[in-house]
């Protein structure tokens, strides 16, 4: 067993040894194969262009009428749009709508998911059964009718709203997986040697039977994700909501039916840059969940 | 019926085992979970595998099968038996028509090795069918014999799903499974383990009486030295992939040579006699990784350790007439 | 001390389409287990006897009866002071794998009880860190190899003494150790069943030792009682060497006569006999045991056998034909 040899304590007043920390021991992980490695860059690389990206432009776009529809080139690596503005810089601009939305509704959907099935699942009872029949009527929400529905009478603009909508509409699911998972977790002799142990019921939930979850949820964070950024681009791209700000929907919805991409191959670059810039997001999420499951659990963790 | 009993070595079949060495390839490297292990298993009489976990008692038994998966290897040493031949050299269909017709195979109790969507009497149609069967109504009668010989309602277990049935009773399905397509060498993976004491007792005299019924040669594989003393006629002591000690139950249990074998005997609780002559056996259990790779592996537990342990891996010298002890610290002549 | 009187536990009937019977699972037990005494209970799976354990333990409620620990009935008590006494009572379970938390390591699974230990006794944090120390080192792990570890790491008997050392963190009265070595290689076993012995005559810990195994129960209390139990009532009890002797009730004759004879070192039992076949849990019959019973006449199936003593060692049973027989093995003197 090649476990991390603890350092040294000489004097037994020293608390116990921690092991590595949890951010050294992910970068281990990760590091163990390429792949995760290329994920965690890609998955860098699109937060830091949502966090920085609409500063490195001006707030309006330049436009070029001479070089409209202009395809890929040096001073346009992705080609340009209808006015001529380079295609590059609207998929960096829009990065922020697309992903803050899509990282609100995920955390949303997470937080709430996993909070009432955590719940639900430990207090059983009638909390549970209060609990669990929210949660089926949220099941039974249509999500992208409704959000169809009330983008008639609710502005769009801000991402947390959008963020709020989709969140709100997808935790039900989690929720249920949650909940059966605390049940089967809540009937294992640790939980019943903390009981017995009289350790305080908010300690057995998050600290016991939470990290034994940890894969599932971390996995389902990222899931969302990109769930919701497929929602929302489709959301823009149907153009049932209406256009604020730049953002990667709305680039697909105009190369479109504005410039008429699916006819002329003038306007693809246009439809492709936001279009490429998803895949690859998306490649990166696939990449690097495969390391969360170790990294969540220390039996796959075995040090190799 | 005990160990001198005579037994007739020309029928039943007997198993040969030469040098055999198995590898563990993980990712921590390559381990040997059985080393140069050299075994003659009788015809005929029931022999206990016995050793810890990590003893590689389940990998011998399960190489004997030629059954070893990945990452396990063999990498080295041939297995003969009595009208088969050297089963390392099967492969393919002819290698799955030994399995369950010429050697049985009984999974722990514990283990889920019964489907549990499907009745007992399906799966027992299905093995029958894998295995060319033509009239699956001989084989249910077979199977209802079977379970009415060890003290079963036939017809109940067989329209029984597994949850349906208690753990002695499960163990005793198991034991159909194998012996149905009528093996000749029954392998029994831990059949007590699971159990309380009674039907621990009751499955093992069932062993015992289909044993001599069917004059099959039986592996029991243990960690339990007094259901050696119960049932088995000759131990074999495996010590991280190494066979330590072989010999007849009963001079075994009275004289043992390997301090390892001492050990065992002496960590047993004793129903009757002076409690304080029970004694725990130091250290743990082997880790294939940690063993070490020069010299006698047992030497960081043992009580006869000597300078050439850490050096030279002893050589299995005669015990017990015609056993045999492996180990340093013992004179072949005493 | 813990006093238990006439105990009954009924587990509700299942709901839904396939109703089924309520069951029965303790029918009236009664026992005393003195400070830092050993009490067996003894029987097969099924038998009733985890249910007890639990229930001394805190994990499961009883339907009538009285459970006193040193004279209070904690039902009676305010749930916080109910807590604060059944801390006091651990629960050793019998797969060690599942009662240690696989995603958190040793030194986590044993700060959490001692933080609140430390926070009740005003302690700082370095006392909790060299009392994990000196658990582990109590149950004879060494701490410094063991703390920064998971569970899978370790083997099945060190898994044990780990569960045993979180039990001590909060310097329990009594363990309620529920075949607590059955799931460990028997190689191992003796060790574990030594530190048990070890806590209750150096720690003064009183040990509730439920099992199938008689041999294990005898090396943890050998001064202490045994109790077999059988379908949820105790039909025979005694001081455990006299009870292991000289079982009276048939069922603990079955019992004693499976324990394995080591043939070569001991010879077994002159009357050692051994049911073969299956039984379906109830029969109906008055005497439960009457339908596996080989000395089975009409009145035990008519008529309910009570608790009566046999001789006067406080030796009981619940028998119509109490008769002592020689069933466990015999040593043998072997010269090597």
């Amino acid at each position: 067993m090649t476990a991390r040899t603890p350092k040294n304590n000489a004097a037994p007043q020293i608390p116990p040894i921690h092991g590595e920390s949890f951010l050294r021991m992910s970068w281990r992980v990760i590091k163990a194969k390429p792949t995760r490695v290329i994920g965690l860059v890609i998955i860098v690389v699109f937060a830091l262009m949502g966090i920085f990206g609409p500063l490195l432009y001006p707030h309006n776009l330049p436009i070029n009428p001479n070089a409209i529809y202009a395809p890929p080139s040096l001073r346009y690596p992705l080609g340009t749009d209808f006015e001529g503005t380079s295609n590059l810089a609207l998929v960096i601009t829009g990065a922020r709508y697309v992903l803050f939305a899509a990282l609100m509704a995920a955390l949303f959907t997470v937080v709430f998911g996993t909070g009432i099935g955590l719940l639900s699942g430990y207090l059983i009872g009638t909390t549970d059964t209060v609990l669990m029949r929210i949660t089926d009527f949220i099941l039974t929400i249509p999500g992208f009718p409704l959000l169809v529905v009330l983008s008639t009478v609710w502005n769009f603009g801000q991402p947390v709203a959008m963020g709020f909508v989709l969140g709100i509409t997808g935790w039900g699911g989690l929720a249920r997986a949650v909940r059966s998972q605390t049940l089967s977790l809540r009937e294992r002799g640790f939980i019943e040697a903390a009981r017995g142990l009289g350790l305080p019921g908010w300690h057995i939930v998050f600290f016991e039977i939470l990290p034994n979850m940890g894969p599932y949820i971390a996995m389902n964070l990222l899931v969302s994700i990109t769930g919701a950024i497929y929602a929302e681009v489709g959301l823009f791209y149907l153009g049932v909501v209406p256009f604020h700000v730049n953002n990667w929907g709305v680039m697909l919805n105009l190369a479109v039916f504005t410039g008429g991409a699916m006819e002329s191959a003038k306007a693809l670059p246009y439809l492709l840059s936001p279009l490429v810039a998803i895949l690859l997001l998306t490649l990166g999420v696939v990449l690097f969940l495969d390391a969360l499951d170790e990294i969540f659990n220390p039996r796959l963790r075995e040090a190799a | 019926m005990n160990a001198s009993e005579p037994y007739s070595a020309a029928v039943g079949a007997g198993i040969t085992i030469r040098n055999l060495t198995v590898t563990y390839h993980t990712d921590r490297g390559i381990f040997p979970a059985l080393k140069d292990v050299s075994l003659d298993i009788r015809p005929q009489t029931i022999t206990g595998f016995i050793g810890e976990s990590g003893s590689g008692k389940t990998t011998l038994a399960m190489a004997i099968m030629n059954a070893i998966r990945t990452p396990g290897l063999i990498a080295s040493g041939s297995i003969y038996t009595d009208g088969v031949g050297d089963v390392l050299k099967l492969q393919g269909e002819s290698l799955r028509r030994v399995h369950g017709q010429h050697f049985g195979f009984v999974f722990q109790a514990s283990s889920n090795s019964l489907n549990p969507l499907k009745r007992i009497g399906a799966q027992l149609l299905d093995l029958g069918r894998s295995h060319g069967i033509k009239d699956p109504r001989i084989l249910l009668k077979e199977a209802r014999a079977l379970a009415e010989r060890m003290g079963m309602d036939g017809d109940r277990v067989l329209t029984s799903y597994q949850h349906e049935l208690s753990g002695g009773m499960r163990q005793r399905a198991g034991i159909i499974f194998a012996l149905v397509l009528r093996a000749k060498v029954v392998i029994l993976d831990e059949p007590t383990t699971a159990l309380d004491m009674l039907s621990q007792q009751a499955v093992l005299e069932i062993i015992r009486q289909i044993h001599e019924e069917r004059g099959l040669t039986s592996i029991i594989i243990t960690h339990d030295m007094g259901v050696m003393a119960e049932i088995v006629q000759r131990v074999v002591v495996l010590y991280a992939g190494r066979v330590v000690e072989e010999g007849p139950t009963q001079d075994l249990l009275q004289r043992p040579r390997h301090p390892y074998t001492k050990g065992l005997i002496d960590a047993i609780p004793r129903i009757t006699g002076d409690l304080a002559e029970a004694k725990p056996l130091a250290g743990s259990p082997p880790d294939l990784a940690t063993v070490p790779t020069q010299g006698c592996v047992f030497r960081d537990r043992c009580s006869l350790r000597r300078p050439v342990c850490d050096l030279v891996e002893p050589l299995a010298q005669p015990a017990h007439g015609d056993g045999l002890v492996t180990c340093h610290g013992v004179n072949a002549h005493d | 001390m813990i006093e238990v009187k006439h105990l009954v536990k009924t587990y509700p009937a299942r709901g839904g389409i396939l109703k089924q019977k309520p069951v029965q699972a303790v029918k009236g037990v009664s026992f005393v287990l003195p400070d830092a005494g050993a009490v067996a209970f003894i029987g097969e799976s099924g038998c009733g006897k985890t249910t007890i354990g639990r229930i001394l333990t805190g994990l499961e409620s009883y339907d009538s009866g009285e459970v006193l620990y040193d004279g209070v009935n904690l039902t009676r008590l305010p749930s916080a002071e109910r807590r604060e006494k059944l801390r006091k009572v651990q629960l050793i379970q019998q797969d060690p794998y599942a009662a240690l938390n696989p995603s958190r390591t040793i030194a986590k699974t044993l700060m959490a009880p001692l933080a609140l230990e430390a926070k009740r006794q005003q302690k700082s944090k370095a006392w909790m860190a060299s009392r994990a120390r000196e658990v582990l080192a109590l149950v004879g792990l060494n701490p410094e190899v063991v703390l920064p570890k998971y569970p899978h790491m370790l083997s099945g008997g060190q898994r044990q003494r780990v569960v045993i050392a979180r039990a001590l963190t909060v310097e329990p009265d009594v363990l309620v150790a529920d075949e607590a070595v059955s799931m460990i290689d028997v190689s191992l076993r003796l060790g574990i069943l030594s530190l048990l012995l070890e806590l209750r005559n150096k720690h003064g810990i009183a040990i509730l030792f439920i099992t199938h195994d008689v041999a294990a129960a005898r090396y943890v209390g050998q001064d202490g009682r045994v109790c077999v139990i059988y379908q949820g009532e105790v039909v025979e009890e005694g001081v455990t060497d006299d009870l292991i002797q000289s079982p009276v009730h048939p069922y603990s004759q079955a019992l004693l006569s499976a324990v394995p004879v080591l043939r070569g070192l001991e010879a077994p039992g002159p009357d050692r006999y051994i049911p073969l076949g299956e039984f379906q849990q109830d029969e109906g019959t008055a005497c439960r045991f009457a339908p596996r019973c080989r000395y089975a006449e009409e009145r035990c199936r008519t008529e309910k056998p009570r608790t009566v003593p046999y001789g006067n060692g406080g030796h009981r049973h619940r028998c119509h034909f109490p008769v002592a027989r020689r069933v466990v093995a015999e040593p043998l003197e072997v010269n090597s």
